[in-house]
């Protein structure tokens, strides 16, 4: 067999011979042609393809950089000051320097989603093979992220090989632009941020496709189940098995298992993160109850581990804290790591028996395992956790100071305020540790909702005091009833979903999207979230979540013991709640303002990128909101949805990514676009404002919101509710009129219904509008008119021929 | 704003539940008696802003009462006409539900309210406040109205005196309706709200056609245009009549040709095939011919599974939409199932051979009785074969149109099975006669078509070899 050489080799006789053929150049435009699809002009587009596109968003939304540091510490040529209009060692000035900054993150986000999606494809095209059909639910836009950027429209899984080479290609190249001495311009480096954006969601797509293709997850089901979620439904007499991360691979492997030993009500099965999220989905697509138990966010990871109450943890990757083996270990608590990406110093046990990793683990000599092969995990992690439960019970593991320790150990305070310093919120730690030597730990309790449980705070303390399990202990009556529900995740919008919604898309009453994504650490805690959401459903909006968002959510109950997944339905229609998934079912969000092109203007999506952007910029009111965006993923993911023109809206912790892309409503120049019917130029209102920027309180938020769903082609009844709700807003929220409401006034039936006369009367006294007043009618004042048949665009070649 | 009402007015309150605990009175509904009304009448006959009571106000009523509740606006103005009523009359429903603390339940006669204990508290004392809101909304959406007055009961007997005639006034309107077609009026509406979406799809209205997405029948087209008469519904002058079977006028085909820039000139109303109607996104259901049988299928958004023709709704749906005509398949609105026009230039219900078993439900009164059990569902038949099995045993109409194709049909259909495998067969075979011709069976994707590579003097590099152990 290894006699075989390289080189030309001739072959004498040829019988039963197969070639195979891997890649045929030009097959997307070929097999495009064969289904009567054409391909649109770029299809994998490279970095200067959608370049144009992108100073034309960039000339309007420009960016906004807030270093946070003015050096760059790149290279050894440095570290170089960039303050005060300095260049580095390799000519780099500030604005470069931060556009490349953020654009490493953007990639780094995006590689993380990518690597994801490769390592879910490598698994599941070896469990079921290449031709294992695609199969998300009933729609014919399968793939419109993968479909609108490579052209390529995949059938099978195997098709998303090739998607997958094309991310990861791309990828490499924007990597190389973060070296040392290349791209100066900050411009450039933002539109190379925008592709990664893009990436992202393709490469988000392929992972969330090829799972619930696979995995049974549920496909387009405003039906999925609900799912138990928080600390509080965790049942703590039985061994505990948790898992942490985001790739549910290996943790499929461990459900069978635990079906097919009868152990399903023997041992629980508690997730952290998306990974959670994903394991609520297994098997869901023919309904059911979820048999895992969601723990919560990145934000309960600390508080869980500490709690003790894990018996074996089981690690993937992605949103997983670098030091859940140092934790664990303090607790007796065995970690397995199951992937390349995190492996903590363990050795690598995968070709061990699983009898020997048992023993190894459980008598301690060992403090964890990395174990790649996923049916050797599903056997000992399993087994492990039985096993661990008694021996820990008989060890009698103590993982938080009991009520007398407590008060001396708050004693041991001197109030130097190091903790508040690094607490990311600032949150009122000395208070708390004042009043709890006194015996009163109430304080904590307010603090324990507010934490995002980073632990900053116990490694800041002179004192070593384990502020973190201080505030757990004093806290377990509210952890005790930290119980929720959320809807498991429904995977992509289906077609008909987005059809039946149409109706009120066009007229109106459906007001606007918001897409709720992002990490945990809001400014004042996860209520946050179920405010605004609640906010806005109320109002109509169809409101999405995903990711740490949708679990947070989850944890809220309405004065009737609701939350808001099991008030509010979950189809895709006007004051609906949805909830998409994982992190990777963000790409669902762009894919659904994606299908509304494709369906509702028959605009070709296949390599047709540029085209559906600018039809959603100009048509869909989507805004996303990432009120605590924390990690790379994030900013990745806002990225991706910025090129596509969907504005986001971050937290004051989004504020770290020092930079934001932002619009000047007064510069009129920037606000004109062509119409498509004959080439002219046509003025329109300034929203959205901006593409990504900061809101500090959720009072800012919420009128933020209602303006930035406006978009130029509304009709009048669909402005007239916009502008109602951002009005509305803006009093009960900040107390006032908003100062531009009239900018978005075209014609009197834009003015909110019940206040038109009012509003009317203010259009004449303030800013000399001309009002007929017999037939209440505007007849001069406004800045454009209302033509419902106008076909705004910001790209000249898509203008009707010969204009 | 909006100081005068102790209340707010905002459309964020129309899906406001007000349960039983909250409630501080209940008005009409099941267990009691009521209606709403709204008649056009002449301008002397209207005071405008005038509220009458007659019975007792809300402060006079107990908590946690019910009471009977009859609401009547008198409306005037140059363009106010009978045929506007119900279309005011809906909006009643939805304006009351904008107010905080007031819940609007069904319409007409079924009318069923709740006002909360909250918004008595803030103030919501009497009717009057409620019905100058309301006449001021009238106003403010509907300038086609110059003079409204408004006139509540909540006496028992005086709603019992009130309520045979409004009965009597909704009958008459619903068979003005029913009765309402084509041929009766000279104006029908066109529709360009979709363009804010489907950038060239325009919606024609007729009184036996409503709009794809079901939402504008001709009613709503008349007074949207008399609101606004450049505004997103206008008036489309019907014309000439060209063909009264297929719907085809010249106003319509003008107006087609001036909408979309071009693109269409002729635009028949109650045609599948020839110049069909536009379809854009929202259509609830879609058409689709099946040439094996000669007939037409429908199927809805809802249905998940496939239709005989092997295809979903979505990708069918995916070829008919943006405003385009595409011949052999057509978007509708559930509504002009019940037209008595229903494609009508194509042999109408005759024509119809397969629909979803739901959507047939949902339509079955409206299916000619001749034809109900002649249309198949997924649960009679699963592909072309067993539908045409199906039409042949029901002895569907449709079968007259093919009764000369079948005699053709017959003997290939013979030939077929015998001669497929064959073919199939014949390609390993061809591989082992002819020296170095190897063809490809693993490209063929299931015995058809395939790639046949003739190799001569040919190199084959391989760009990688892996040597795998076999599991």
């Amino acid at each position: 067999m290894s006699d075989i050489p390289t080189g030309s080799i001739s072959i004498e006789d040829l019988e039963n011979v197969q070639i195979t053929i891997g890649k045929v150049v030009g097959a997307i435009e070929k097999k495009a042609s064969d289904e009567g699809i054409e391909v649109g002009p770029t299809p994998k587009p490279g970095i200067s393809t959608l370049r144009d596109w992108d100073y034309k968003l960039l000339s309007r939304y420009q960016p906004v950089y807030t270093p946070v540091c003015d050096q760059c510490c790149y290279c050894t040529f440095g570290k170089c000051d960039l303050s005060g209009n300095k260049e580095g060692a390799c000519g780099i000035n500030m604005e470069g320097h931060q556009a490349r900054e953020f654009m490493l993150r953007v990639i780094t986000g995006a590689a993380a989603h990518a690597g994801h999606g490769r390592h879910l494809l490598h698994h599941l095209i070896h469990l079921h093979g290449r031709d294992h059909p695609i199969d998300v639910g009933p729609s014919n836009l399968l793939a419109p992220n993968i479909q609108a950027v490579t052209g390529i429209k995949p059938e099978t899984i195997g098709d998303l090989e090739e998607v997958m080479d094309y991310v990861e290609e791309q990828l490499t190249q924007l990597l190389a632009t973060v070296h040392a001495g290349q791209e100066g311009s900050a411009m450039d480096f933002e539109s190379k941020a925008l592709h990664g954006g893009m990436l992202d969601h393709v490469g988000m797509e392929v992972s969330d496709i090829v799972q619930i293709s696979c995995m049974g997850m549920p496909k387009s089901d405003p039906e999925a189940p609900l799912a138990e979620i928080g600390m509080g439904c965790i049942d703590s007499t039985k061994p505990v098995l948790l898992v942490i991360g985001h790739n549910v691979a290996g943790v499929t492997n461990i459900i069978d298992y635990l079906n097919d030993h009868d152990l399903s009500d023997k041992v629980e099965l508690a997730g952290l993160c998306c990974t959670a999220i994903d394991m609520t989905r297994y098997q869901m697509d023919k309904g059911g109850k979820p048999y895992a138990k969601i723990v919560g966010s990145l934000a309960k990871e600390l508080k869980m581990i500490r709690s003790g109450v894990p018996d074996v943890i089981v690690v993937d990757e992605q949103c997983v804290r670098a030091d859940v083996l140092a934790e664990s270990k303090k607790l007796s608590i065995p970690v397995i790591t199951t992937n390349e990406k995190i492996m903590y110093g363990l050795p690598n046990r995968t070709n061990s028996s699983p009898e020997s990793i048992i023993e190894d683990l459980s008598s301690g000599r060992e403090a964890g395992a990395l174990i790649l092969d996923y049916d050797l995990l599903a056997e000992v992690s399993t087994e492990l956790t039985i096993k661990m439960s008694k021996i820990r019970d008989e060890m009698g593991i103590k993982a938080l100071p009991n009520e007398e320790e407590l008060r001396e150990i708050a004693a041991r305070c001197v109030q130097c305020g190091a903790c508040e310093m690094d607490c990311p919120d600032n949150l009122p730690i000395m208070a708390a540790m004042k009043a709890g030597a006194e015996g009163d730990f109430t304080k904590f309790e307010y603090l324990h909702d507010k934490c995002i449980a980073c632990g900053r705070c116990d490694q800041a303390c002179p004192k070593e005091i384990p502020i973190l399990n201080i505030m757990e202990k004093a806290s377990q009556k509210l952890i005790r009833e930290e119980k929720g529900y959320m809807r498991a995740g429904r995977g992509q919008i289906s077609d008909p979903e987005i059809r039946e919604e149409g109706v009120n898309l066009v007229f109106g009453t459906t007001p606007g999207i918001i897409a709720m994504v992002g990490c945990s650490n809001y400014p004042d805690g996860t209520k946050d979230l179920y405010t605004v959401a609640d906010e806005m459903l109320k109002r109509n909006y169809i409101v999405l979540m995903s990711g740490c968002s949708a679990m947070d959510l989850g944890m809220y109950k309405d004065e009737y013991g609701q939350t808001l997944y099991e008030k509010y339905p979950s189809k895709f229609l006007a004051g609906n709640l949805i909830n998409v998934g994982s992190c990777v079912s963000n790409a669902h969000i762009t894919g659904a303002a994606i299908k509304v092109a494709a369906i509702f203007a028959q605009r070709q999506v296949a390599g047709n990128y540029e085209e559906i952007a600018d039809y959603i910029t100009n048509r869909i009111g989507a805004v996303g909101v990432a009120w605590g965006a924390y990690s790379q993923k994030a900013s990745s993911i806002a990225t991706g949805c910025n090129r596509l023109g969907i504005p986001v809206v971050v937290g004051p912790h989004g504020s770290k990514y020092r930079k934001a892309l932002i619009g000047k409503p007064y510069d009129e120049d920037t606000w004109k676009v062509y119409d498509a019917r004959d080439g002219s130029e046509m003025p329109i209102p300034p929203s959205p404002e901006f593409l990504l920027t900061t809101a500090d309180t959720i009072e800012e938020l919420l009128p933020m919101l209602a303006k930035n769903c406006i978009r130029p082609s509304d009709g009048n009844l669909g402005r007239m509710i916009k502008l109602t709700h951002y009005i509305e807003m803006s009093q009960k929220y900040l107390g006032q009129m908003p100062d531009d409401w009239y900018k978005f006034v075209r014609g009197e039936t834009d003015l909110p219904i019940a206040k038109r006369e009012e509003l009317l009367k203010i259009l004449e006294k303030d800013y000399g509008w001309e009002i007929d007043w017999k037939r209440k009618k505007i007849i001069s004042g406004p800045a454009m008119k209302l033509d419902i048949s106008s076909q705004p665009t910001n790209v000249k070649r898509l203008c009707k021929e010969g204009c | 704003m909006a100081d005068e009402f102790p209340f707010e007015i905002s459309p964020m309150f129309e899906g406001e539940r007000i349960r039983k605990e909250g409630m501080y009175v209940e008005l009409a509904g099941p267990k009691s008696k009521g209606f709403e009304l709204v008649r056009a009448v002449e301008m002397g006959e209207v005071e405008d802003g005038k509220f009458t009571l007659i019975g007792p106000d809300i402060q006079d009523m107990e908590e946690g009462s019910r009471h009977p509740l009859a609401m009547i606006y008198k409306i005037a103005g140059e363009l106010v006409e009978a045929d506007l009523e119900s279309i005011v009359e809906r909006r009643n429903h939805e304006f009351q539900n904008y107010i905080q603390g007031l819940m609007h339940l069904n319409q007409r006669y079924d009318i069923w309210l709740r006002i909360s204990k909250d918004a008595v508290n803030k103030g919501m004392t009497s009717f009057e406040q409620i019905a100058k809101a309301i006449m001021m909304l009238f106003k403010n959406e509907l300038s086609f109205i110059e003079k409204v007055e408004a006139i509540y009961i909540t006496d028992l007997d005086e709603i019992e005196k009130e309520i045979g005639n409004a009965t009597e006034i909704y009958k008459a309107r619903d068979e003005r309706t029913r009765n309402l077609h084509d041929e009766d009026v000279d104006t029908f509406y066109g529709c360009t709200l979709c363009q804010s979406f489907a950038p060239t799809n325009v919606c024609v209205v007729s009184p036996d056609r409503v709009s794809l997405c079901g939402a504008i029948n001709w009613f709503d087209g008349r007074a949207a245009a008399k609101v606004d008469p450049e505004g997103p519904q206008f008036a489309i002058p019907k014309g000439e009549l060209i063909d009264a079977e297929s719907g085809e006028y010249t106003g319509i085909n003008e107006a087609a040709k001036k909408l979309s820039s071009g693109e269409y000139d002729r635009i028949k109303l109650h045609s599948f095939f020839d110049c069909p109607h536009t379809s854009c996104g929202c259509f609830e259901v879609v058409g689709f011919y099946i040439p094996e049988v000669d007939g037409i299928g429908w199927v809805d958004r809802d249905f998940p599974g496939t239709a005989p023709n092997g295809l979903q709704f979505s990708t069918m749906a995916g070829q008919t939409g943006g405003g385009k005509q595409v011949i052999g398949f057509l978007g509708i609105g559930i509504h002009y199932f019940r037209s008595p026009k229903f494609i009508q230039a194509d042999g109408g219900w005759n024509r119809v051979v397969w629909m979803p078993k739901l959507l047939k439900d949902k339509v079955y009164d409206d299916i000619p009785e001749e034809i109900r059990d002649k249309v198949a569902t997924e649960e009679d038949v699963a592909d072309v074969e067993s539908l045409k099995a199906f039409l042949k045993e029901r002895n569907h109409p449709v079968l007259e149109r093919w009764v000369e194709e079948e005699e053709e049909e017959v003997p290939e259909e013979e030939k077929a099975p015998g001669t497929l495998p064959q073919a199939g067969f014949a390609v390993p075979q061809m591989m082992q006669a002819a020296n170095f011709m190897p063809s490809m069976p693993m490209m063929s994707g299931g015995g058809s078509g395939g790639v046949r590579i003739v190799l001569k003097n040919a190199k084959v590099s391989i760009d990688k070899v892996i040597i795998k152990k076999e599991d």
